[in-house]
């Protein structure tokens, strides 16, 4: 940590002892009269060259273990009694795995929502929200752990996550030992598209992310995922540029310049509806999430086939692949709840009812497996490169993980040039 | 006899209201956008102290509205399509104000209640009827290969200017409506009357006198749309999603919405407001003016 930094950190510890939470102190030192002298060092610092807190960075080839936040509750307790609440994205998870939790431990279950991991870390932080279990992307675990927002999780209550996740996630590389986090669902970015309408063999394509480069003929029916890193990813793997972690300005540069290039071949959409849209037909041709081309049937409209749908993505190491994962509030008042719901939600059958009945989004379980589910038809084949196996993780993927904040600066930046559509 | 501090008190209401639910606010945004951020979770920390303000990144952001750069080409497109928008609100608010206020006697009632009616229902949804209505395979689209008027179905949701132009008219259209009825409602009738005594046409009475008198009316209904449709984003969003239709409102919303920059957001946002102030301003003028003339 840098000399600036520990002289944040230490006037932040300062107030801290005397009571203040750590967010009451940054705010009092920046109004105060040392905000003068330290709250330039706060907005030029950020995160300086290492991640929230002076953190390192994971990478899937640089795995960490992350400090603990005071102990994680002792074995053998009992759960809690009341009102348990789950913070989650809207529909992305099934309601009636909800109904059985409470069933099982006779609580009353609530689900709070958030529209986006920043409102996420957002009210969790500010105490906006009162809940036992959040959902969260491994990219912001860090910065959940550094401003102390999570619990560490003790492993005997939690006996599925051994026994039925998948290997390399079982300690992954975001948070070596999971100290604070079970893996939720999983999902590889590619290509969805409508076999009706674009004529073009994807798959076989010497690079098929080039599409959106030669998609003139589907102009107003292609669409890009509304994400910066997404966007300029895709970018960065159309110029076979595989470090989706890059904070190099001419990496960047470059990648902003070909989705310039790519508004007036296309002029896509940028949203994330291509769940929706590819089976309607409103769009023809967009980036996808694996996990919402296997939605697709709950927006087929009534007596089209859904044949016609199709993904692809370029496998292990060359296309971006994520997971989704749960972890315990600091806040939490029923921490043994908490760990009752990661084992309940990691239980083989939950998580694939979970999967097959509502979100579409592959559950990390080992026995939710894949050749099986094609085989007996639950997923079609013309998808089947939708679905995700264990060793498609592990060192050698690769992931948007979490970038320093001058680099989360010059995505965004060159992000929000792409979307003024200039 | 009242007490004199009681007409002072009924306004304070509106004033409490004001400073609430405005300047409060404002002032917040303005303390963002000179403010610094949360080290970890890098959320805005305002800063109310203005000898504490850091300017370094709001010149930067301001440098972006230059002419030439990205904000003021976005603000040049965001300005085009609202004045398309207004001028088209105006020319289709104004025929049909001017039927309720003149000729609509019983059912006048009845059409100013119409009006009021998509009040109802929210924007959001109203937008969104328009998105089921205007897709690929919606009943606009059936209608005119069923007429043949077109083979194929109109992609009008692929990223037209025309057709957020066309949805920030059907959103907006009812509120400049209803000021022109009221200007027009309370221009006195013998002043008409008195035009067509003297000679005049129908339409040189129309021209010369209807049109002069109402113009407060046509004054408060582009202001009263105008300033909305600035700060727009779900419209360009809902029907379009192109970059190529991105409106000022979108940039504001992406910087705001998440990452490191919420001072960027806040930035734009001043600039806007002072741009929409110096509107306001025009507008306020032209109503003391009007007043002036009048006595």
């Amino acid at each position: 940590m840098s000399d600036d930094n520990e002289q944040l950190e230490g006037a932040v510890s300062r107030l801290v002892k005397h009571g203040m939470s750590r967010r009451e102190a940054l705010k009092a030192i920046v109004i105060s009269g040392m905000g003068v002298a330290v709250s330039p060092l706060v907005s030029r610092l950020a995160w300086g060259a290492e991640g929230p807190g002076g953190l390192p960075l994971a990478r899937p080839d640089k795995p960490v273990s992350l400090p603990m936040n005071g102990e994680a509750i002792g074995d053998g307790m009992k759960p809690e009694s009341g009102t348990f609440t789950v913070f989650n994205y809207a529909d992305y998870l099934y309601k009636d795995i909800l109904d059985q939790f409470g069933k099982k431990y006779d609580v009353d279950v609530q689900l709070t929502t958030f529209a986006n991991m920043d409102q996420c870390i957002t009210k969790l932080a500010n105490h906006d929200v009162d809940v036992d279990i959040t959902e969260i992307t491994p990219d912001r675990l860090t910065q959940a752990v550094a401003g102390k927002l999570l619990k560490p999780i003790n492993h005997s209550y939690i006996p599925n996550l051994e026994a039925n996740v998948w290997p390399h996630l079982q300690s992954p590389f975001y948070d070596r030992g999971s100290r604070y986090t079970v893996p939720y669902a999983c999902y590889t970015t590619g290509i969805g598209w409508r076999s009706d309408k674009v004529s073009e063999d994807i798959a076989g394509m010497d690079n098929p992310w080039s599409i959106f480069w030669n998609a003139q003929k589907y102009k107003g029916y292609t669409g890009i995922i509304n994400s910066p890193r997404e966007a300029i990813g895709l970018a960065m793997l159309y110029r076979g540029n595989t470090d989706l972690n890059s904070e190099d300005p001419k990496v960047i540069d470059q990648a902003l310049e070909d989705l310039q290039a790519l508004v007036k071949v296309s002029n896509p959409k940028v949203n994330n509806q291509e769940y929706q849209s590819l089976p309607q037909g409103t769009s023809w041709l967009h980036q996808a999430w694996s996990g919402d081309m296997l939605m697709y049937k709950w927006y087929l409209p009534e007596g089209q086939s859904g044949d016609v749908m199709q993904y692809w993505t370029a496998g292990k190491g060359k296309a971006p692949i994520q997971n989704d994962c749960w972890a315990i509030p600091a806040t939490t008042r029923k921490p043994v709840l908490a760990h009752l719901w990661m084992n309940f939600i990691l239980d083989a059958k939950n998580a694939y009812s979970n999967f097959i009945n509502y979100t579409g989004y592959q559950p990390t379980i080992k026995q939710v497996d894949a050749a099986r589910l094609i085989d007996n038809g639950t997923i079609p084949k013309h998808l089947s490169t939708a679905v995700i196996k264990p060793e498609d993780f592990g060192p050698g993927s690769i992931q948007y993980c979490t970038l320093t904040s001058k680099g989360q600066k010059m995505w965004q930046d060159a992000y929000a040039q792409f979307i003024s559509g200039v | 006899m009242y007490p004199r501090w009681l007409w002072k008190a009924c306004a304070f209401p509106g004033v409490f209201w004001l400073v609430l639910l405005f300047l409060v606010p404002f002032y917040a945004v303005v303390g963002v956008a000179f403010g610094t951020l949360d080290p970890i979770f890098q959320s805005p920390i305002p800063i109310w102290n203005p000898v504490d303000w850091n300017f370094g990144g709001t010149l930067h952001t301001l440098a972006g509205f230059l002419p030439g750069n990205t904000y003021w080409l976005v603000f040049v497109r965001t300005a085009k399509y609202i004045f398309f928008a207004v001028s088209i609100s105006l020319l289709i608010s104004y025929p049909v104000a001017y039927y309720i206020s003149r000729h609509a006697r019983s059912t006048k009632v009845i059409l100013l209640v119409l009006l009021v009616l998509p009040f109802w229902v929210s924007y959001l949804m109203r937008m969104l009827a328009w998105v089921g209505l205007l897709a690929p395979d919606g009943l606009i689209n059936d209608f005119l290969i069923w007429t043949h008027i077109t083979p194929e179905p109109i992609n009008w949701l692929g990223g037209h200017a025309g057709t957020v132009i066309f949805a920030l008219v059907y959103g907006y259209i009812p509120y400049m409506i209803l000021p022109l009825v009221a200007a027009l409602d309370r221009i006195d009738k013998s002043l008409i009357e008195a035009s067509r005594d003297l000679g005049m046409t129908a339409s040189q009475t129309f021209f010369r006198v209807t049109l002069p008198l109402s113009k407060m009316g046509i004054l408060g209904g582009c202001v009263i749309i105008t300033l909305p449709m600035f700060g727009d984003y779900y419209t360009p969003r809902l029907v379009s999603g192109s970059p190529k239709t991105t409106m000022l409102g979108n940039q504001i919303y992406l910087y705001f919405h998440g990452g490191p920059q919420p001072d960027v957001g806040a930035t734009m946002t001043m600039v806007l407001a002072i741009f929409l102030a110096f509107l306001m301003a025009y507008y306020l003028y032209s109503v003391a003016k009007a007043q002036k003339d009048l006595q």
